[in-house]
């Protein structure tokens, strides 16, 4: 904590200071929460909500403005879920994996587009949800639940018996697999948003103007791919999940 | 660089405290995954049933126009091969008739042609027979003047009491 603080007094630029693993805790009957990332999901959350319903006020057979945009999203969305789980059975998972990628992918960004340092709150600082541990392992955690609900759902018990095929050897890996799923998607994209403000923080730190701006561009590409990576891999863990396992 | 050894400091700093972290897992993981559950219900309700509603509606309504145009298009072009075919019979049938009338009127030309060649024949025959008729006429009348001279040539010569 004294090296901290001697950090902190020791700061030229208080512009650019650094903020890792602070948080602006709330305490909600015992439960102790992060503020700051409730607060930015809430903004990621209220955004993706207006799109919606500027895209769905008016339908339209000839769509046009918001609605045509949001089409566009929603045939991504469609295309992705189609391309991971097949042309039977994408329809009902559309929801699940498209809110994963939109709320990822507006989350990501909104780290690196929205001047969150402006508003001030205390111990912490405002930045992209998906910069939490929590929220990555949430989103992680459903899609384990998912694919494990998508799974039952269509074989019952009967989705343990495919942990026996190819080969009974191969069970304990399918299993372990179980485990390091949930655990590289949170961690990849955990990972990710926070080296990526983390490299974004220290440039500026280093060199206020110009020469961060590369590695910004760089970030809102690398923000995309994670959510499209996020997206892509549980929709094909679903996928995996509902494929039927005889030849 | 002094920074970044100071900075990988005070996230050590961070990371030993009881409180705070990078990897601080607390109630923020349910309660995220709830809203996560809410918003997905939300968007569920808002974004991807109407307008996969409208999409799908589209493409029906896409697929059924093709459709109808297609069999509109059929059925065009069956009229257009019906109405091909029947000009053709038509056609053949008027150059039936025409081929008919043709020979009709050659028909009815050769006997034309040859009543009025058997007529001038006939009349030719006629002046013929008339020119030969005169002919023997004025020589029947030829002779009798040759014969009257003759007698007046005889007469002359030898006297009449020795001709009459």
């Amino acid at each position: 904590m004294e090296i901290l603080n001697n950090f902190n007094s020791l700061a030229p630029f208080p512009l650019a200071s650094l903020e890792v693993g602070k948080h602006f805790y709330w305490e909600i009957g015992g439960l102790k929460l992060h503020g700051q990332v409730f607060l930015a999901s809430w903004f990621v959350i209220a955004i993706l909500v207006i799109a919606a319903l500027l895209g769905s006020r008016n339908i339209q057979r000839i769509p046009s403005g918001m609605q045509n945009f949001m089409e566009y999203v929603l045939d991504f969305i469609r295309g992705l879920a189609k391309d991971q789980i097949g042309e039977k059975e994408y329809r009902d998972w559309v929801p699940f994996v498209g809110t994963l990628f939109l709320f990822i992918f507006v989350s990501n960004w909104s780290g690196a587009l929205v001047p969150w340092k402006l508003i001030q709150i205390p111990d912490s600082e405002l930045a992209a949800p998906t910069n939490d541990i929590n929220t990555t392992v949430a989103l992680a955690l459903l899609t384990s639940a998912a694919y494990f609900y998508a799974g039952i759902r269509k074989k019952g018990l009967g989705y343990f018996a495919g942990y026996l095929e190819p080969t009974p050897i191969l069970a304990p890996f399918k299993v372990l697999e179980d485990f390091t799923k949930p655990l590289s998607l949170s961690f990849r994209l955990f990972g990710n948003i926070l080296a990526d403000e983390l490299v974004v923080a220290v440039l500026v730190l280093l060199v206020p103007l110009f020469v961060p701006l590369p590695l910004m561009v760089l970030g809102l590409f690398l923000s995309a791919i994670q959510a499209l990576i996020f997206a892509t891999l549980a929709a094909a863990y679903i996928g995996e999940a509902l494929e039927e396992h005889h030849e | 660089m002094t920074y970044w050894t100071i900075f990988l400091a005070a996230e050590a700093a961070a990371e030993t405290t009881t409180e705070g972290g990078l990897f601080d897992i607390n109630a923020t993981l349910p309660l995220m995954a709830l809203q996560f559950l809410i918003l997905m219900a939300v968007l569920n309700s808002l974004f991807y049933k109407p307008l996969g509603k409208a999409i799908d509606q589209r493409s029906d309504y896409v697929r059924n126009s093709l459709k109808d145009a297609r069999e509109l298009k059929e059925k065009s072009e069956m009229l257009a091969a019906q109405y091909e075919k029947e000009l053709r019979d038509v056609r053949r049938q008027s150059q039936d008739i025409i081929a008919k009338a043709k020979a009709e009127a050659e028909k009815i030309s050769a006997t034309k042609i040859q009543a009025a060649q058997q007529e001038v024949a006939a009349q030719k025959q006629k002046a013929a027979d008339e020119i030969e008729a005169q002919k023997a006429e004025a020589m029947k009348s030829l002779e009798q003047q040759v014969d009257s001279l003759s007698n007046q040539i005889l007469e002359k010569l030898l006297g009449a009491e020795l001709v009459g």
